[in-house]
């Protein structure tokens, strides 16, 4: 009977209570999210990035790109090119060749020289403001030729690049592409249009072939430490996925290869799990780089880059769709509409349709001209080239 | 009204006005009567004020006296002494004092040993105010047992030779809940020792009578009367001491820092931890813990603690003897430990006894109740955010006690109310948890525990991803009693921690991940009190993991996620201990113990085997070996050893000295890149070797003011090796081969703790300040990167000044006011500075690792309390609490992230409390 007196009177003190708490309630309160930019972030970070090797092959042009890091919230799409640097390449045992700037743009390229590979170079740069930086001298690794680049169609395309190294020197390698391949219009047509007249276009501005041209996006890095000998037997290169716009024909890739040292190897790895990509979950943690190029002038001026001296290898392989099997076409994402004018009188090639959104297809005779969409018709629209590269057929 | 406070040992109370008037012309007695006898106090009373005693000295011979007199009058003292009792006196002009013996009371004090005792009758001399808060009953019972003679063993005419064997339990006589860690002194301070987690005491002592007091923080101080004929059992009722602004208790022998052989450790009851505002008034034990001299965390809301220059992982958190791997809730502003179902802390920061193991920092000890055993009472509370209601009581009396809790959170409404600008008003979160525990009692030497915890957590930060978190745990104990000097505790049980994210948004990146870490251990415990001198301890562990390190799955219909699992990782911890705790001497007592621990690392599990003398990574791998099920794929074990003496070097002050090594074999690496941080938890396998620590400690601790204030300084150094720290770049979810990514470092860790702290009295509180470093240096080579060039670096967890003030004032009986001072320095933290582009492709340029901190923490928090009564014979009580949760209003940052926004990336910082937070509570206990 206690207990059950205990139970009424709990009841009647919480619900009294609830009243007190409505008052409470009515205080709001908040989280905040404020912007957090400490000095560290906001200050000029503008530190000297250096893209580049010494190139010790016979007769070849050392090419060195110069840039300045921008600010987190600086929205420039690329690198600020470090303009009126003075450039040079070092030899540890005296010696000195430099290099010209390419007006305009950051880059800075040497002679043909032909540099005795078995010495020490290093890299000078006296930034525009005075800054003085020097790399550590570092020992010249030939890179090995490339053995083959080659492919495996499974489903997707994988592409693989292989090499040795006979004295076992070279342990470790980084790659880069570009790859072409051919894109062509949806829909044939003869017929251009250029200051509001149709024309019949010829082979110099042609709009059937395109060729596009990209570079390699991402760091590859090979190693061959963990094997017994000092090979590269199929290091995967890329992976074109099964039914990918990039080979409906003919797709061409030129692989450079070049050899790493090792702690330039670790350097590129860094550089590698280096993401733009921040606040979500899958996020790699923050990287820390810690290259051979140092400010000699002002310590605490970090700057970014791994100076190598070694040879550049490259091969080309092209690929064509007719070897591959069950390759996809998959439509593309756009549709081609048609519809149809009158032609112009007197003067059929008069042409002033308003919407560019479509182009002329073809004439039928007696009849209308019919126009389709622009990109169905011109394979420039989607980039690349009309110019038909050297190497594909 | 004001009073002076008249200390004394046995209950306080305040004079009447005119008494304290009359006070002032009398002369008066001032001293420490500790330990006399009547005869004596009465010697010296005559000859400080002139006054003349007659009485019988047969009826004294067996009073001992326990007094601390300051200007106390002849009136005052014997009004004291005889309160309750059946003696009266007189005083005649010629300042002669006759005490008699009333003639209604049948009964007396013993003239001898162990003579028979009755109840006195009540006499009450109406000088003193009456005291509502201690009900006459109780204090009769206890004025009772403390003047009675008990017979320990079996009475003999004469007492006989050799040593013998007093033990039993200390309870709380109200509620009959056991209380751990009450100091038992026999016969001055010369031998002493305390009661263990079951309120279990065992005194070795000479044949013959002993006078043995009891002490414990929050308790009336006591004392037993005993002859010692053989061994046999007492168990002893200690009353809570209601703090009264009338006088302070202040305890001529308390169990104070001074005293206890232990050094780094903090022991904390709830009465303690309650004292403390925190947010939203709800009491709670992770931030009471953090108050601590050497105890930090990492941000307001984080999991866990840190301590002493420890990660959080590196903290072992048992609750009734479950291990909960994320002690909080709610961004961790609360901790899981409902507060009305927890009786007390312990926090061993150096001296770890051998009995712990598998976490390198500090062993965080939270107990539970057993319930009351008399009768059924609970505690129900209401607050802005939480409600909650535990109840305990008898099922069968004496017997069988339970005590259950819940506690549940409506705390949507909050983050519904956010300012929509703030980003995070589609926000929710909510918690609960629950509690269990059934004792039972089948005879004198067996007693039973069951224990369940269930505690989960939910929320959801802006629209997308969701947070989910559960601590489950189950055990079953069972404590033995094979005599007066030894006795076993055995404990079984499963916990399990599981967290899972889940993106709920309908488009093709829904996901779901998931993680578990399950453990089943059995432990025993034994200890063995050869004589007083020695404590000996000793058994045998056993915790097999299971860990889920993650699953990876598609979470709505457009989801194009793969479905993806991680192999579970088992592991065997095993260990046994030995340990002895000595006392030298009266001023030197020294602990020694030895634990060696093993762990197997069990399949089925796939093994990846790298080059030796080359990073691990994924170019370097050999070969891949596959181990079924149950075999062991690697096995490290090492020594643990753990010595800590303390020196009294006076009566009030005491030096302590430790060395420890620990192991730890489950390692945790934070995924801190994320707005809200991601745990991963990892046993040592055959590549990621166990953390190894040791710690050596020096502290010298001093009490003034008769121990009502207590000072304490502890150095301490620490050794770390083999702890994780991520490399660069590192990928930590879903890493099937996650020893690729991570570094082994070396850590070292130092610092100095101060702390100030009074007791007792109307102004309580105390002050303490941490300055510390904890570094960590990679510097091989051999391991892929160096971090910082392979100089020592801060951890992630670094900060090194700390300050706690903690401060409580009591107004009058029913309000006080509580005040919390927190600063700590920033944590540090790797920002990124820069983008660069190289080789075409953009990437951020981070800073040295842990370069900058984050802004540096500063919180005030203001509460005032108000019962609602205070009788102590009212069957309700309740109070409500008001407050204010940072005062200042200052932004402290929760996290500091960093996102891409319109192809630039910005940083921000995330506080949840970021203003003054007014809160009430209300509870009622019945």
């Amino acid at each position: 009977m206690k207990h059950r007196n205990y139970h009424i009177l709990l009841i009647r003190r919480l619900r009294h209570s609830w009243a007190a708490l409505a008052l409470v309630s009515a205080i709001l309160l908040a989280a905040c999210r404020q912007a957090y930019a400490p000095p560290a972030i906001t200050n000029p970070n503008h530190y000297l990035v250096v893209d580049g090797f010494i190139n010790i092959g016979a007769n070849t042009v050392t090419t060195f790109k110069l840039t300045r890091t921008r600010n987190l919230g600086d929205s420039t799409v690329q690198g600020i090119p470090e303009l009126g640097a003075r450039v040079a390449i070092v030899g540890a045992g005296g010696g000195s060749w430099p290099l010209s700037e390419i007006i305009g743009t950051g880059r800075y390229a040497s002679d043909p020289l032909t540099l005795d590979p078995t010495r020490k170079y290093s890299i000078a740069i006296v930034a525009f403001n005075g800054e003085v930086y020097n790399s550590d001298p570092v020992p010249c690794l030939v890179t090995p030729p490339i053995d083959s680049i080659f492919w495996r169609q499974p489903f997707d395309l994988n592409i693989y690049a292989g090499t040795h190294d006979p004295t076992g020197n070279t342990r470790y390698y980084r790659y880069t592409y570009n790859e072409t391949w051919e894109h062509d219009a949806q829909l044939m047509t003869v017929w251009g249009v250029a200051n509001g007249r149709i024309y019949a276009q010829d082979s110099t501005n042609q709009t059937q072939q395109c060729w596009t041209t990209d570079t390699s996006a991402s760091i590859l890095l090979a190693s061959s430490a963990a094997e017994s000998s000092a090979v590269i037997d199929s290091f995967p290169l890329l992976t074109v996925p099964n039914g990918d716009a990039r080979v409906t024909k003919v797709y061409s890739i030129l692989v450079h290869q070049y050899a790493l040292t090792l702690d330039a190897y670790n350097y590129w790895q860094i550089i590698a799990k280096t993401s733009q990509d921040v606040g979500t979950l899958f996020d790699v943690q923050p990287t820390q780089l810690t290259g051979n190029i140092r400010c000699t002038s002002d310590p605490s001026l970090p700057a970014i880059g791994f100076i190598t001296a070694t040879t550049e290898q490259q091969q080309r392989i092209l690929i064509r769709e007719s070897s591959f099997t069950n390759w996809q076409h998959n439509q593309p994402a756009y549709g081609c509409d048609t519809t149809s004018i009158a032609p112009g009188y007197p003067d059929p090639f008069v042409y002033n349709y308003p919407d560019t959104n479509y182009a002329p297809w073809y004439f039928i005779s007696g009849g209308p001209l019919v126009l389709a969409s622009s990109v169905c018709l011109n394979c420039l629209l989607l980039g690349g080239t009309n110019v038909r590269p050297p190497f594909m057929p | 009204m004001r009073c002076r406070p008249i200390r004394l040992l046995l209950y306080s109370a305040c004079l009447v006005l005119s008494l304290q008037a009359r006070a002032q012309l009398e002369p008066t007695v001032t001293g420490n009567f500790e330990g006399y006898t009547f005869g004596r106090l009465t010697a010296r009373i005559e000859t400080v004020t002139g006054y003349r005693f007659y009485y019988d000295p047969a009826d004294f011979d067996s009073l001992s006296i326990e007094m601390t007199l300051n200007r106390a009058t002849v009136r005052q003292i014997l009004d004291e002494l005889f309160q309750n009792t059946d003696f009266h006196y007189s005083i005649d002009s010629g300042k002669r004092i006759f005490i008699t013996r009333h003639v209604t009371i049948v009964t007396t004090l013993p003239a001898r040993f162990g003579g028979p005792v009755s109840a006195p009758g009540s006499k009450g001399q109406a000088v003193f105010a009456t005291d509502d808060e201690q009900p006459e009953k109780a204090r009769l019972k206890q004025m009772l047992a403390e003047n009675r003679v008990y017979d320990i063993g079996a009475r003999t005419a004469t007492v006989g030779q050799g040593k013998a064997t007093v033990a039993g339990y200390v309870k709380d006589d109200n509620t009959g809940e056991p209380i751990v860690g009450a100091t038992l002194f026999a016969d001055g301070s010369a031998t002493s020792v305390a009661t263990d987690q079951f309120g279990y005491y065992s005194l070795t002592l000479p044949k013959g009578r002993h006078l043995i007091r009891l002490t414990d923080a929050g308790m009336r101080d006591t004392r037993r009367q005993i002859v010692l004929y053989s061994d046999g059992r007492l168990n002893i009722d200690m009353q809570e001491a209601v703090t009264t602004l009338r006088a302070a208790i202040v305890s001529a022998e308390k169990t104070s820092n001074t005293k206890s052989v232990q050094m780094g450790v903090n022991r904390l009851n709830i009465r303690t931890i309650r004292q403390v505002p925190v947010v939203f008034g709800e009491a709670d034990v992770l931030k009471v813990v953090l108050t601590l001299p050497g105890v930090t965390s990492v941000g307001e809301a984080s999991n866990g603690i840190n301590v002493r220059g420890g990660s959080t992982d590196q903290n072992l958190t048992l609750f009734d003897g479950a291990t909960i791997y994320n002690p909080t809730h709610l961004f961790g502003f609360f901790s899981s430990f409902n507060p009305d179902v927890v009786k007390g802390i312990e926090l061993y920061k150096s001296a770890i006894p051998e009995k712990f193991g598998g976490r390198l920092s500090s062993v965080l000890d939270i107990s539970m109740p057993d319930g009351n055993t008399k009768k059924w009472s609970g505690v129900a509370g209401i607050g802005p955010l939480t409600s909650k209601l535990s109840i305990e009581g008898p099922i069968q009396k004496d017997r069988t006690t339970l005590v259950a809790a819940v506690r549940t959170t409506y705390s949507d409404w909050l983050l519904n109310s956010l300012p929509a600008s703030s980003a995070y008003n589609n926000s929710s979160a909510n918690f609960y948890d629950a509690n269990l525990r059934i004792t039972h009692r089948i005879d004198e030497k067996n007693t039973l525990n069951i224990m369940g915890y269930y505690s989960a957590d939910r929320f959801r930060l802006g629209n997308d991803t969701t947070y989910k978190y559960t601590n489950a745990s189950t055990n079953l104990k069972w404590k033995h009693i094979f005599n007066n000097r030894s006795n076993a505790l055995f404990t079984a049980g499963i916990d399990r921690y599981q967290y899972n994210i889940s993106d709920s948004r309908d488009s093709t990146n829904g996901f779901r991940l998931g993680f578990q870490i399950g453990q089943t251990y059995f432990r025993s415990e034994f200890t063995f009190a050869p004589d007083n001198k020695n404590q000996v301890s000793y058994g045998l562990s056993a915790v097999y993991y299971k860990l889920h390190p993650g699953t990876y799955s598609p979470e709505g219909e457009k989801s194009l996620i793969v479905d993806s699992t991680l192999p579970a990782e088992q592991g065997l911890e095993s260990a046994i201990y030995l340990g002895d705790q000595y006392s030298v001497n009266n001023r030197l007592t020294i602990s020694g113990g030895l634990r060696y621990s093993v762990f197997n690392y069990l399949g089925p599990h796939d093994v990846y085997n790298y080059a030796p003398g080359l990073p691990r990574e994924l170019n370097t791998v050999i070969d891949t070996a596959f181990y079924s099920g149950g075999k062991i794929i690697k096995t490290w074990s090492a020594p643990e050893v753990r010595i800590s003496a303390r020196y009294a070097v006076s009566e009030n002050g005491s030096i302590k000295a430790s060395y420890n090594t620990l192991e730890q074999y489950i390692h945790m690496l934070s995924n801190t890149v994320s707005v809200s941080p991601t745990d991963i938890w990892k046993l040592s396998d055959a590549h990621i070797r166990p953390q190894h620590g040791r710690q050596v400690s020096f502290g010298y601790y001093r009490n003034f003011l008769s121990n009502k204030v207590e000072t304490s300084v502890e150095l301490y150094y620490k050794w770390i090796d083999n702890y994780l720290d991520y490399k660069s770049g590192a990928n930590l979810l879903l890493n099937p081969h996650i020893e690729t990514d991570v570094l082994e470092t070396k850590g070292k860790a130092y610092g100095v703790e101060l702390l100030l702290r009074k007791t007792e009295g109307k102004f309580n509180g105390w002050l303490s300040y941490t300055w510390s470093r904890t570094l960590l240096r990679q510097d091989d080579p051999l391991a892929g990167q160096l971090i910082s060039n392979g100089n020592w670096y801060p951890a992630s967890f670094d900060k090194p000044h700390n300050l706690n003030f903690i401060a409580n004032y009591r107004f009058s009986h029913r309000y006080s006011m509580s005040v919390n001072m927190v600063y700590s320095t920033g944590r540090p933290i790797t920002l990124p500075l820069a983008v660069f582009d190289l080789d075409g492709s953009p990437g951020l340029y981070y800073s040295q690792r842990n370069q900058y901190r984050i802004p540096d923490y500063f919180r005030t928090d203001a509460s005032f309390i108000i019962d609602g009564n205070n009788r102590l014979t009212q069957k309700l009580h309740n109070f409500w609490t008001v407050g204010v949760y940072n005062l200042t209003g200052r932004k402290n940052p929760y996290s500091v992230y960093f996102i891409q926004e319109n192809g630039t990336i910005k940083g921000y910082q995330l506080s949840i409390f970021g203003t003054q937070i007014p809160f009430i509570t209300y509870t009622i206990r019945f």
